[in-house]
């Protein structure tokens, strides 16, 4: 196996949190434990702008760069280029690696990176409709620079042919890999439950996309009908208010507990408190908070949309469809289930362990990148006439772009040869273990106390 | 190694959380199987569409009669004394139309007219009170400035105007900032007129215009579709009448205009419906069900 260099690019990372953001972060890390080396190229976040480390040696560039709207850099074409040509030498990259269609940093990256001669690999991590104006624009930006792409990855089946109509490609081309979830970090915990009672746990971003309507609905009826049935709500939004105005119209703020914006990191603390978990949304590509849920053990209702209905198997999940009734059902058929035969949590936990890791994921997306660096090279007039199939005016003015982003790429090259850049020393990953495992055991030698046990556990 | 092989020939589900002996990048036979195309596209009919285009070009007739009653009272030939009866006779015509209309079935029509009648009578003494202040109110302004003012708000007026609404008794955002928009037109032109009864003509006149005709299209609309044929043949006539002692050359943009609106769009409309392609399927954003729905 071939070592390779590889650099995430995308808007979204560290220390904004996210469904995105956790994945890169994730994925590096076991790359760079199965040998490559990995960098993350972002935009600036606040006053943390230059370069950063991370566990395992993942290097962290922070570009400064102007915003426009939640954390997505302003799209300028052109001037991230003369910097991230100056990365891509240094580090030596041989694989881009582009996440999340809204980022326009990544759009940017993936296209410098054609014009330079390296793979480039794209991950969607999101569903897209094709009626409303920002949809339409997305998407053609998106067909635009995947016009010239290696592969793409797509985050569930239904997230697979979502892109593939959007960007119009040959769906040989994008394979699925799922996310996946650290078990470790959500591990159940019975005794955390309320004795007596049943406990429904919801947490999501309170937005219109999340169902936020769909709960309001729902909550009242369910207390209505269950008099031992009580919700915990973890998340923040604009929709809060409605929860809140949904507690004083029936009376609920005793059973209806509103915890505010929770950290990732808590979440399991809030996970385990529950019997059910409940997810209303609209939407959604994968639905991570589903997996997080199942394996604290909880058993989880969902309504049916996108990619949902791929992500666990019918005895961890009911299914609803999006309205207040078939919720209603389903969740009263859950409460049923936990009253009569409720699941183990613990199995529950091991199952989803064995379903989802992220080895398992990094091995996928590796195999993704040792295809691509088979692929034969293109020259520009091969990538040219890619980009021409755009359309019949949006494909004359791809090619210009791309013409002249090559120029820029040859003015570059004249202007500060690869020669004269520096090669960044790379991180010696297995040294760094080495120092690990010697630590570990030194200090185990020294004190014999339970806490070194969970530390071990963390490294392998 | 006789498992594996077995396994292999398993049949590739659409999941997620089972290993399956395909690659990541198979494409099964059932790829794009939920999507939907084209499930909400309705078929136009010529004759219907064409109708139904009759609500933009009556309303674009409506335009051209208040620019030319404005022109004829701005060079004199139209006295304001004369438009004060011509409003006031047509405003009780259309009102007696549109009480039979609206009040057909209604028992409260009572209490509803006499909160018609009050409001009338208020926002007229307002208007007859406020006319010197509107009247003097963009006087300062250049005249250039005016007239371009003036075609832009126009222009607003019939952006934002709603052609589809069917409630008679109720006006809804957009067609407020048009009703707005019209209406500070005519404040804006009533700058430029001679004397105070000028202005009082031209903005009831306005009221007419921009606020009562479009509620009395539609409810007149509402009882049968072929009721807009009516107008459009009473409107166009009345309008190419008063235009032709100002501009042939606008009569004639006008005729041309109107035939393209009313018979060429709707051609070109459902020549254009075939290139339509609307794409449905799993990922779409759900639409929540209503109670009691299945």
């Amino acid at each position: 196996m071939r070592r390779l260099n590889i650099c995430m690019v995308s808007d979204f990372f560290y220390p904004n949190m996210g469904g995105v953001e956790a994945h890169i972060y994730h994925l590096s890390q076991r790359l760079v434990r199965r040998g490559h080396k990995v960098i993350v190229v972002t935009h600036n976040y606040g006053r943390r702008a230059g370069v950063r480390y991370l566990t395992s040696g993942v290097k962290v560039y922070h570009i400064p760069h102007w915003l426009v709207y939640d954390q997505v850099s302003l799209p300028t074409v052109y001037s991230l280029f003369p910097l991230f040509r100056y990365i891509v030498v240094r580090e030596r990259i041989d694989v881009v690696h582009g996440h999340g269609a809204f980022s326009s940093m990544c759009h940017e990256a993936i296209l410098h990176a054609r014009t330079m001669g390296l793979r480039a690999c794209f991950t969607d991590h999101s569903l897209f409709g094709f009626e409303d104006a920002s949809s339409i624009l997305t998407n053609k930006l998106l067909k635009f620079t995947l016009s010239d792409i290696d592969h793409v990855i797509c985050v569930s089946h239904t997230s697979k042919e979502n892109t593939v109509l959007r960007a119009s490609l040959d769906p040989l081309q994008v394979s699925v890999i799922p996310n996946a979830v650290v078990a470790a970090d959500f591990r159940p915990n019975s005794s955390a439950r309320e004795a007596g009672k049943i406990t429904i746990v919801i947490a999501s971003r309170l937005v219109y996309r999340k169902g936020v309507d769909l709960m309001v609905a729902v909550i009242p009826c369910i207390c209505a009908q269950f008099e031992d049935v009580n919700f915990l709500i973890a998340g923040d939004g604009p929709k809060r208010t409605d929860l809140e105005q949904m507690q004083d119209k029936y009376g609920l703020q005793d059973r209806v507990k509103l915890l505010g914006a929770v950290d990732h990191a808590r979440v399991r603390d809030v996970l385990v408190r529950g019997h059910i978990f409940l997810n209303t949304s609209l939407t959604e590509a994968f639905c991570i908070a589903i997996v997080e849920a199942a394996c604290c053990g909880l058993l989880v209702v969902s309504t049916r949309v996108g990619g949902v209905p791929e992500v666990l198997p019918e005895d961890m999940v009911l299914f609803a469809e999006p309205d207040e009734k078939d919720l209603v059902s389903s969740l009263s058929r859950a409460i049923e289930t936990i009253r009569t035969d409720a699941p183990n949590p613990l199995r529950f936990h091991q199952r989803v362990k064995d379903m989802y890791n992220w080895s398992d994921v990094a091995e996928r997306t590796e195999m993704v990148y040792d295809t691509i660096m088979t692929d034969p090279h293109l020259s520009l007039v091969e990538r040219l006439q890619r980009y021409h199939e755009c359309g019949v005016y949006a494909g004359i003015l791809a090619c210009m772009i791309v013409a002249l982003d090559y120029l820029i790429w040859l003015f570059l090259e004249w202007l500060l040869p690869r020669e004269d850049i520096d090669v960044s020393p790379a991180f010696n990953h297995d040294l760094f273990l080495e120092i690990c495992q010697k630590k570990i055991t030194t200090r185990n030698d020294n004190e014999t106390k339970q806490g070194t046990q969970e530390t071990k556990g963390a490294f392998i | 190694m006789s498992v594996a092989s077995f396994s292999a020939f398993q049949p590739w589900k659409k999941l997620l959380y089972i290993r399956q002996d395909y690659p990541d990048n198979y494409v099964d036979e059932s790829f794009l199987e939920q999507m939907q195309k084209n499930v909400n596209v309705r078929t136009h009919y010529y004759w219907t569409v064409a109708h139904r285009t009759c609500a933009v070009t009556q309303h674009i007739s409506s335009i051209m009669v208040f620019t030319a009653i404005f022109v004829h009272l701005y060079s004199g030939l139209l006295s304001p004394a004369t438009l004060l009866i011509i409003t006031a006779v047509s405003v009780f015509i259309g009102y007696a139309i549109w009480d039979i209309i609206v009040f057909r079935q209604r028992l409260k029509a009572a209490i509803y007219r006499g909160r018609i009648f009050k409001s009338a009578a208020l926002l007229l003494a307002i208007l007859i009170g406020l006319t010197p202040v509107l009247k003097t109110l963009t006087k300062e302004i250049s005249s250039d400035t005016v007239w371009t003012l003036t075609v832009m708000m126009i222009l607003a007026n019939l952006v934002f105007h709603d052609y589809s609404a069917q409630d008679v008794l109720r006006v809804r955002f957009p067609d407020s900032l048009s009703i707005n928009a019209g209406i500070f037109a005519s404040v804006l032109l009533s700058s430029r007129l001679p004397s105070n009864m000028h202005v009082l003509g031209l903005m009831l006149f306005a009221i007419v215009t921009f606020v009562l005709f479009p509620m009395f299209r539609r409810g007149f609309r509402n009882i049968s579709p072929r009721n807009d044929l009516i107008i459009i043949t009473l409107l166009s006539p009345l309008t190419v009448a008063l235009f032709l002692p100002i501009s042939l050359a606008l009569v004639n943009i006008y005729l041309i205009g109107m035939l393209f609106i009313n018979l060429i769009c709707p051609y070109w409309l459902i020549h254009a419906q075939k290139y339509k392609s609307e794409i449905r399927g799993p990922w779409d954003e759900a639409r929540i069900g209503r109670r009691g729905s299945s």
